[in-house]
């Protein structure tokens, strides 16, 4: 990621958000009041979580018996619900992984939130295996775990053994992950909490202080579990379509069911991640940070996942065909016309036709059309996990065994009861954690803010390079970029007061707000001539040491030129102990040239100093 | 700055385009079979190996187009010009299939008439299932109708982008006019070549069929043509052009080479596992076959296009430096040639055997065979050009790898090959990983 940014791009944070903004309202859903609209939402949630923790206590009471299951259709809405769950957990770690290998910027207005949904979702997928097997209390039979129980071991050779490995594995990188994003977050949010909550927040941050060692141990800890997610994208509902792949049952057994669970995974887990983002940035005002843009972008990875998935479908269809196997012939005749055909209708229309409408560029960024097929999409690949699971059972070798399989009340409410576990999770989540990744933000806002780029920028040149490219030159951590040191060699100051800004403490929060007023020292917005002059400009003095400043009757950038260091050093004295460690050697300087109009002279200067200070 | 395609480069290819087809008209009369089946597999395996490269070029810069990339476009002119190949890769398909339909070779089981005869001795019920799609009429006329669209959207995005390299103009109309170009042409390459790799190569194992073979085959083609671009910009910065081509282009090169090294070994895996799990007869005699009489090249399959790029390329350096990376490049391209190799010989040998290997020509009418591949058992023996690659098989390779470089330098000495217009230029240029 250069500083360059080409013109043609459009901004990813809107409202000419300075750092300290970013802060404000991305901090600010965790601390204030619920809104009534989140009070209802988790009212709703916890009474359908509590629906569904009665009829799982209801299975494993009365027994399996209480689910309409058949010797001829062993799975039904469980392992359809098991799958559609784990489909929809695929796209965090896609949006944190491989989007950030492909530098993808868009992604950190959605990383967060996706990659809580993504544990949220396996979470729930967990619940089914553990209760489809009706003896629940002997469900750590799925372990292979030291064996005194006679000759009854796990079978390596199954995928369903592989499949616990799998979604563990990927559980755990998913959530290291999703937490290691959250440590510095945490700890913005400590910097601002007073009292006990500061006590958790601390807690929750490992004590993070920010130091560039923590830094680059972040950044070292982020990228190695980006290069272990990655596969781990790919592996897991790999082996979830082994589960069936491998089995010689006409309509499982097809080679291209790994890529196409995969495809179709991450184009259920997108939906999700639309259907969650729009309600969010409607009920946090998120709207400047997860942009139409960021939606456009979304709707495109569905309409190519969508597509995908419509290339295998026609292709698993068409070779059914062209087998002449007329078992495999059948099974695919049984979905599209057979007692279930409405579901494989549905399957079609929802997944294949309904994200067509997203070639068009006012659709893909109008909201409720948006909202309104990713729902429709979530209903779709409900339906291709029922279709593949209930529909190819039913229709079996023996056509003495064939049957029809349609749900009790239990199922269907321990399957509301996941979508009520599922958005219990995610609406507390909303309100302890920051719900888009305040650092990640902030590490693009130089090349994406639209202060800087697009059509509302304030800078008069192109592509917003030159003079603080370096701040932006990074490796694969693309969340990271303020942070990196190692371009190059040359000591980057800007970086260094950004990285010590998302660090979060309140000082540093400061000096972030003078960079960027810095940079944009030559754009007209800024230039005043009458009143008080703002004294943020000069690089060393936030808005805190501006009151402190203005308090002591230094107004203008005359008045604190004629100020002796000795005097500015006397006012942060006695304001506290927090300022002492500013050096205002470099002020006076400073101001006498913000004074005279040199600003390209006051850049050049500001280029030397390291937060004010003389190196 | 201009490409110019010297004398010296021109003849150098020439003579390798000589020597391919010096070792093509050798194989015509190698072998004992009337059928000149080595001829023609070597033929069909060199046309597909590298329109599928072009067509993977065309893809890739139509997905890049189609997802606001920014760091390739310095160089896009390159993979225009590959792209541009189909124009020779599409004919010579389309020859192929004149020349199946004509029964001037016997590449295709399913080309012969007596198979979908009912009264015929040779009837054969799954290829006469088939017969609705496994037929010249669809062979030929998905060649013409799938690569006319392909070689439209392709030129067309080429010329609105050397009109945008010469004119420019502030409100980017030309590139929004290539996104639109470019997205519309990701649903037909992504179908159209799941349709051909079908009537192309997986119909020569007639009775074999595998869902995710297209993907398989375009995952190898599109690591060819990763590993191929990798080769012409080395070859060009060796010649002093591109400056602006960096480590860091390299660099994410390496890595789209690295990346789907691994896809392309999921894809292979996926399909060989789930195959060999489920034990099905009439699936396993694929990779049967492959893994008792084609050893080597079965495993060297595997060593070639995962183990060595895998591990030489997991380093950070080996992606900067120009040996280590060329080096893979030309061997996963190597690699992957080897790959079609695999794919396309066994079953077209097994084919001609079927077909009589008789030594008078005909098409083996008259040689009343059992058609199930199951127990379609002819005697293994070693049969070079089939077994390994020969030495006329390399030499064909060379032919066609420099009438393919011989075209696309051609068609990049036309134009400067940095388009300055484009709303990306900046990004590419100061491109960093």
């Amino acid at each position: 990621m250069s500083g360059h940014v080409s013109p043609i791009r459009e901004p990813l944070v809107q409202g000419h958000k300075s750092y300290h903004d970013i802060t404000e309202d991305l901090c600010a859903p965790t601390e204030r009041k619920p809104s009534a609209a989140w009070v209802i939402g988790i009212i709703i949630s916890l009474s359908l979580l509590g629906f569904g923790l009665f009829c799982i206590a209801w299975t494993i009471w009365h027994g399996i018996g209480t689910w309409n299951l058949n010797r001829t259709i062993g799975w039904g809405w469980d392992i359809t619900n098991f799958v559609w769950w784990i489909g929809i957990g695929h796209a965090g770690t896609l949006i944190s992984a491989i989007l950030l290998l492909f530098r993808q910027k868009w992604r950190t207005g959605v990383n967060r939130a996706a990659e809580a949904m993504t544990i949220f979702a396996v979470i729930c997928a967990a619940l089914f295996p553990g209760i489809h097997v009706g003896r629940a209390w002997v469900v750590f039979y799925f372990f292979p775990y030291p064996n005194t129980r006679g000759p009854l071991w796990p079978n390596f050779n199954s995928p369903l053994l592989w499949d616990l490995f799998a979604i563990s594995t990927y559980f755990t990188v998913s959530l290291l992950f999703w937490y290691t994003g959250l440590v510095p977050d945490f700890a913005t949010v400590r910097d601002r909490a007073k009292g006990f909550r500061r006590k958790i927040y601390n807690f929750l941050s490992f004590g993070w202080t920010g130091s560039a060692k923590h830094w680059q141990r972040w950044e070292a800890l982020c990228l190695v579990l980006a290069g272990i997610a990655t596969p781990l994208v790919l592996s897991v509902h790999t082996i979830v379509s082994f589960d069936f792949a491998t089995s010689v049952i006409p309509g499982w057994h097809t080679t291209i069911f790994p890529p196409y669970f995969v495809a179709g995974a991450i184009f259920s887990g997108f939906a999700m991640v639309l259907t969650l983002m729009i309600i969010t940035r409607k009920l946090f005002n998120l709207e400047n940070y997860i942009t139409i843009g960021h939606i456009e972008s979304m709707n495109k990875v569905i309409l190519v996942t969508g597509t995908i998935v419509g290339v295998a479908y026609l292709t698993e269809l068409f070779i059914a065909w062209y087998s002449g196997y007329v078992y495999e012939q059948f099974a695919f005749f049984n979905r599209a016309v057979g007692p279930y055909w409405w579901s494989y209708f549905g399957m079609m229309f929802c997944n294949v036709i309904s994200p067509q409408v997203f070639w068009k560029r006012s659709w893909r960024r109008n909201i409720a059309l948006t909202f309104f097929v990713s729902i429709v999409i979530n209903i779709g690949m409900w339906f291709e996990r029922f279709v593949i699971i209930a529909t190819t059972l039913a229709r079996e070798y023996l056509p003495s065994s064939w049957s029809y399989y349609s749900p009790t009340w239990v199922e269907i409410g321990i399957f509301i009861g996941t979508i009520g576990l599922f958005f219990t999770l995610y609406l507390v989540f909303a309100r302890v954690a920051p719900v888009v990744a305040i650092a990640e933000v902030k590490s693009i806002l130089k090349t994406a803010g639209d202060q800087y780029t697009g059509p509302d920028a304030i800078h008069s040149h192109h592509g917003h390079g030159d003079h603080h490219d370096h701040s932006h030159a990074m490796g694969l951590a693309a969340n990271t970029d303020h942070h990196d040191h190692s371009d190059g060699g040359h000591l980057d100051l800007s970086s260094s007061t950004a990285s010590s800004a998302i660090a979060s403490s309140a000082v540093a929060e400061e000096t972030v707000s003078i960079e960027t007023e810095s940079e944009a020292a030559d754009g007209p917005r800024i230039r005043s001539t009458v009143g008080p002059d703002d004294l943020k400009k000069i690089e060393g003095i936030g808005p805190k040491i501006s009151e402190l400043l203005n308090a002591g009757g230094i107004n203008t950038f005359a008045e604190l030129a004629d100020t002796s260091v000795e005097r500015l050093k006397t006012i942060l004295t006695e304001a506290g102990s927090r300022y002492q460690s500013h050096d205002p050697g470099s002020w006076p300087e400073q101001a006498s040239l913000a004074r005279d109009g040199k600003w390209e002279e006051l850049k050049d200067l500001q280029d030397r100093l390291d937060g004010g200070k003389f190196v | 700055m201009t490409y110019e395609f010297s004398g010296k480069s021109k003849m150098w290819l020439l003579i390798g385009m000589v020597v391919g087809a010096v070792c093509l008209g050798l194989s015509w009369f190698s072998g004992d079979d009337g059928l000149h089946t080595r001829f023609w597999s070597n033929f069909l395996h060199n046309s597909v190996f590298f329109t599928g490269i072009a067509l993977m070029a065309g893809f890739f810069m139509c997905c890049s187009i189609t997802a606001w990339a920014g760091w390739y476009v310095v160089f896009k002119r390159v993979w225009e010009s590959i792209s541009m190949f189909l124009i020779i890769g599409i004919p010579l398909m389309l020859l192929i299939g004149v020349t199946v339909a004509l029964h001037m070779n016997h590449l295709y089981h399913w080309a012969d008439p007596t198979m979908i005869d009912p009264t015929h001795e040779n009837y054969d019920t799954i290829i006469a299932g088939k017969s609705g799609f496994l037929n010249t009429k669809w062979y030929i006329g998905g060649t013409v109708v799938f690569g006319l669209i392909w070689i439209f959207f392709l030129s067309r995005i080429r010329s609105i982008s050397l009109a945008e390299g010469q004119t420019g103009g502030d409100g980017f109309e030309k590139h929004y006019g290539i996104r639109k170009y470019a997205a519309l042409f990701l649903p037909f390459a992504g179908f159209g070549s799941a349709a051909m790799i079908w009537q192309w190569i997986m119909s020569i194992d007639a009775h074999w069929y595998s869902t995710m073979f297209a993907w398989y085959t375009g995952a190898s083609w599109f690591v060819s043509m990763i590993a191929i671009t990798i080769l012409i910009l080395q070859y060009l910065k060796g010649k002093g052009y591109y400056d602006e081509v960096s480590t860091e282009h390299f660099h994410d090169l390496g890595k789209f080479l690295f990346a789907f090294s691994i896809f392309w070994t999921y894809l292979w895996f996926s399909q060989y596992m789930l195959i060999w799990y489920a034990n099905v007869g009439e699936e396993t005699i694929y990779f049967k076959e492959r893994v008792t009489k084609y050893p080597v090249l079965f495993y060297a399959n595997l060593v070639i296009n995962f183990v060595a790029p895998f591990f030489i390329l997991m380093r950070n350096d080996t992606k900067r430096k120009m040996g280590s990376l060329g080096f893979v490049a030309g061997l996963v391209l190597f690699g992957h040639w080897l790959d079609f190799f695999l794919m396309i010989k066994p079953g077209v040998l097994h084919t001609a055997h079927l077909a009589g290997g008789d030594h008078g020509g005909g098409h083996g009418h008259d040689h009343g065979h059992g058609h199930d591949v199951a127990h379609g058992a002819h005697e293994s023996v070693f049969e070079l050009g089939f077994t390994i690659p020969g030495l006329l098989e390399i030499g064909t390779f060379i032919g066609f790898l420099c009438l393919f470089f011989f075209f696309v330098f051609t068609v990049l000495s036309r134009v400067p090959l940095i388009s300055k217009n484009d709303p990306y230029i900046e990004e590419s240029l100061h491109h960093h990983t």
